[in-house]
């Protein structure tokens, strides 16, 4: 049995290792409340007199509101697209097992382990010859289609853990395929549902390359406003980059509190489970 | 189109050039040094944050019962989840010779002012620092789900029989924890090859191209040079390299799924 104090120090231990390890983002959540001038100030200032001007600024920017509404729609619009889809795609490959499962399961993962630089190409010239450059639909699309290959391992890893029994129970009752799938299996992989979709919420929220590419003006997400506009009278606009960066990572931040025990799910494609 | 001279600048159709693209990729010393940062990169990457990882995710093994561990484990896991993009603006403030918090604190504790960014091999050890700081996390909790797959009985059996520390790690923990350690060192060998807006962010492969790596060499020559054709022949050469690596990741698996039905 350890002694109480033993396991105090141990706690204050973690909480410090925590807290140092977060203190870079806490610097820029700090700087976001600074004036201009405490931002830029030698040596960095610990104490100052917060203020919300770099905020007001900020909503007082034309392009902050629509793309904040961008970012909210495009995010959850693509990832319910794709949930369903790959839910439907799920259930085919994991029930009925057609030829080379494996083969495809391994092709549509392998899009997600290429570096996004090589897919990009190939994508905005598809984009450019169709037009579809800076079209609201068409982003979202392409978000729907890169949240597929991670929603489906997911989902059909918790589907193959349901067994056919009911699958077969629910056909020999009369069940149409539609009641098995809705009313018998979803309620059973609802884990993988939620880890699916709050992990490709998350990833589409941060996606930057793509947007920066294939988008424009009706398109822009929060990161690439980020990075677009951070230059501004020859140096890089700071306070504008620590409010924004701090409204930025408010929703990943909030939501891997609360969905903590799906976090190692949703980071190993659903091939590595177990409780953090 | 990796076969085509494709440039969108030029304005005419693309002409076909056999493998001369890739005949180019040989005899190109760009190509060469950028692959070989990456190389670099991956290597130092994946070694310090499984080292940082299994330090950390050790520490955080026996930790159930501590008050706010959700909170603390939520700021410890948090710089994974943010985007490249904006940990590599974030960094760039941070890294600043006259206002960041990492010049103002080394030339406190070293005397010495570091231009971070601005300094050839500095520039790729910050780098390499930023992206550990961001994917420790990942392996922590590759560690935690590992080291919870040590099942108790036999841990408290390995107590109980006095083995020491060394011993109750080599033939108690390891054994059970090692298939999800291998996964998770897979998975970010695969991520850190694939590392582009993160650079691009710091450095956009400066200073003098000592952190140009094979993501932002492509995304220059693509969107910087508009050499489309030349782009995409890299761009196939990574794919074959990112399906490679996903083929072992999933042999890996299939190999151990084997084990435990058979």
């Amino acid at each position: 049995m350890r002694s109480s104090w033993k396991t105090k120090l141990y706690h204050v231990v973690l909480w410090t290792v925590a807290l140092a390890y977060f203190f870079p983002v806490l610097w820029i959540i700090l700087s976001a409340f600074k004036t201009k001038n405490d931002l830029l100030a030698t040596p960095p200032k610990w104490l100052f007199s917060p203020t919300l001007a770099n905020f007001v600024n900020l909503f007082g920017r034309e392009s902050f509101w629509p793309t904040l509404v961008n970012s909210l729609l495009i995010s959850f619009l693509s990832v319910s697209i794709a949930i369903v889809v790959s839910f439907l795609a799920a259930y085919a490959l994991s029930r009925f097992k057609p030829v080379g499962t494996d083969f495809i399961m391994f092709l549509i993962l392998s899009i997600r382990m290429v570096p996004a630089a090589a897919v990009v190409v190939p994508v905005y010239l598809m984009y450019a010859a169709l037009s579809w450059k800076d079209s609201f639909w068409a982003m979202t699309l392409f978000y729907a289609m890169f949240s597929v290959p991670f929603s489906l391992w997911i989902l059909k890893g918790f589907m193959d853990g349901v067994s056919m029994r009911f699958d077969e129970t629910g056909l020999a009752n009369n069940a149409s395929r539609f009641h098995i799938i809705f009313k018998v299996i979803l309620p059973q992989v609802k884990p993988g549902l939620i880890a699916a979709f709050v992990f490709n919420l998350i990833f589409v929220w941060n996606e930057f390359l793509f947007n920066f590419i294939l988008g424009g003006r009706n398109t822009t997400t929060i990161p690439t406003l980020l990075v677009s506009n951070s230059y501004q009278e020859g140096g890089v606009d700071w306070t504008f980059v620590a409010s924004l960066g701090s409204i930025y990572l408010v929703p990943p931040v909030v939501a891997l509190y609360f969905f903590q025990k799906y976090l190692l799910v949703g980071m190993t494609f659903g091939t590595v489970r177990g409780e953090v | 189109m990796s076969f085509y001279n494709y440039s969108l600048t030029l304005g005419r159709p693309p002409r076909f050039l056999g493998f001369k693209n890739y005949l180019d990729y040989l005899e190109n010393p760009d190509v060469w040094v950028a692959l070989s940062h990456t190389l670099i990169f991956v290597f130092f990457s994946v070694v310090l944050t499984t080292f940082l990882g299994s330090l950390l995710g050790g520490l955080f093994w026996r930790s159930s019962k501590m008050p706010g561990r959700r909170l603390a484990l939520t700021l410890l896991f948090s710089p994974m989840i943010l985007t490249p993009a904006a940990i590599g603006t974030f960094f760039r403030l941070n890294y600043d010779p006259t206002f960041g918090i990492f010049g103002y604190l080394t030339k406190m504790i070293t005397g010495a002012n570091i231009e971070y960014l601005g300094t050839e091999g500095w520039a790729f050890a910050a780098l390499v620092g930023v992206d550990v700081w961001m994917w420790t996390p990942f392996m922590v909790l590759i560690i935690l789900a590992a080291l919870g797959s040590v099942p108790a009985a036999e841990l408290e059996a390995a107590q109980i029989d006095r083995l020491s520390l060394w011993r109750q790690f080599r033939y108690v923990v390891f054994p059970h924890a090692r298939f999800i350690i291998i996964l998770g060192v897979i998975l970010r060998t695969i991520d850190a090859f694939k590392v582009t807006d993160l650079v691009y962010q710091l450095t956009r492969g400066g200073p003098g191209g000592t952190t140009e790596v094979i993501g932002v060499m492509m995304f220059r020559k693509a969107f910087e040079a508009f050499s489309v054709g030349w782009t995409s022949g890299l761009a196939v050469i990574t794919l074959f390299t990112a399906i490679s690596f996903t083929a072992i990741f999933l042999y890996l698996l299939n190999m151990h799924k084997r084990k435990k039905i058979g």
